[in-house]
């Protein structure tokens, strides 16, 4: 409530999320786009986890079940965890941006790296060891 | 003020013709197109998950197959209409030079179908797991 009031004339809209926009000013709209189409990428890429989760066991594919139910958990625990920090991501690089901070490091990256080359060890194992 | 003066580096200056506004290109890296597009290429796959989902859904978890196959559908269609006006307000916006109109409520919209959609699909490969 307060900080609506006290916001600086720049931005007199109160904006959600508000510890997005509390302070700072408002960046170049071309790094705001860029950090629009990220997140939107993020999006995306969660999109095509859940999906590859569903195919593995969906299409019943020539698996070894275990190894290959166990891949298609992890795959749709990456995309579960996706959306949420891809949001946390894209507001606290706004932020970073309105403040002259500079850009957060991303926590998604690593998670997503090894979660996808465990999948793909046990989805090459899988098939090795066969149904 | 110097941060005034580089809110809008590089954004191209209104014409003095005013016939001339409306196909100018507003940026010279073409950042309003590319996010344009970007938006249309992630609401085209929420919509076309949940038209795909109808299909695979109802014969896994049944009716709530069905009710998630539809309201990720509508959902989607949802969120294309809203990304059109926004691409429309980021236009405006940036042809007036003001700040772009905000993204936050629009974007955790998105976050939010894409989770639902990754809880939807944990559902149906736990039942697709148990019939067998």
């Amino acid at each position: 409530m307060e900080s609506q009031q006290h916001a600086p004339p720049v931005d007199p809209r109160p904006r959600f999320p508000a510890w997005v926009h509390r302070d700072g000013s408002e960046p170049d709209p071309r790094f705001s786009l860029a950090n629009e189409r990220t997140f939107l990428a993020w999006i995306r890429t969660c999109l095509a986890l859940l999906a590859s989760g569903v195919a593995l066991e969906a299409l019943a594919l020539p698996l070894e079940p275990r190894l290959r139910l166990t891949a298609s958990v992890l795959l749709l625990v990456l995309a579960l965890l996706v959306p949420p920090l891809a949001w946390v991501h894209w507001g606290r690089t706004e932020r970073a941006m309105r403040r002259g901070d500079p850009l957060p490091a991303s926590t998604l990256t690593a998670a997503l790296a090894v979660g996808l080359l465990v999948v793909a060890a046990l989805v090459l194992v899988g098939l090795l060891v066969g149904s | 003020m110097s941060r005034s003066g580089r809110r809008n580096g590089g954004l191209a200056q209104p014409p003095s013709d005013p016939g001339k506004l409306r196909g100018m290109i507003l940026d010279a890296g073409l950042q309003p197109e590319r996010t344009e597009l970007a938006w249309r290429r992630t609401v085209l796959a929420l919509t076309l998950g949940g038209i795909v989902s109808l299909r695979i859904l109802p014969p896994v978890i049944g009716a709530w197959g069905v009710a998630a196959g539809v309201g990720g559908t509508i959902a989607g269609v949802t969120l294309a209409v809203l990304a059109a006006r926004r691409a429309a307000g980021v236009a405006s916006s940036l042809r007036a030079s003001r700040p772009l109109p905000p993204a936050g409520a629009l974007l955790a919209g998105v976050a939010l179908v894409a989770f639902l959609g990754a809880v939807v699909a944990a559902f149906a490969v736990a039942a697709i797991v148990a019939g067998r």
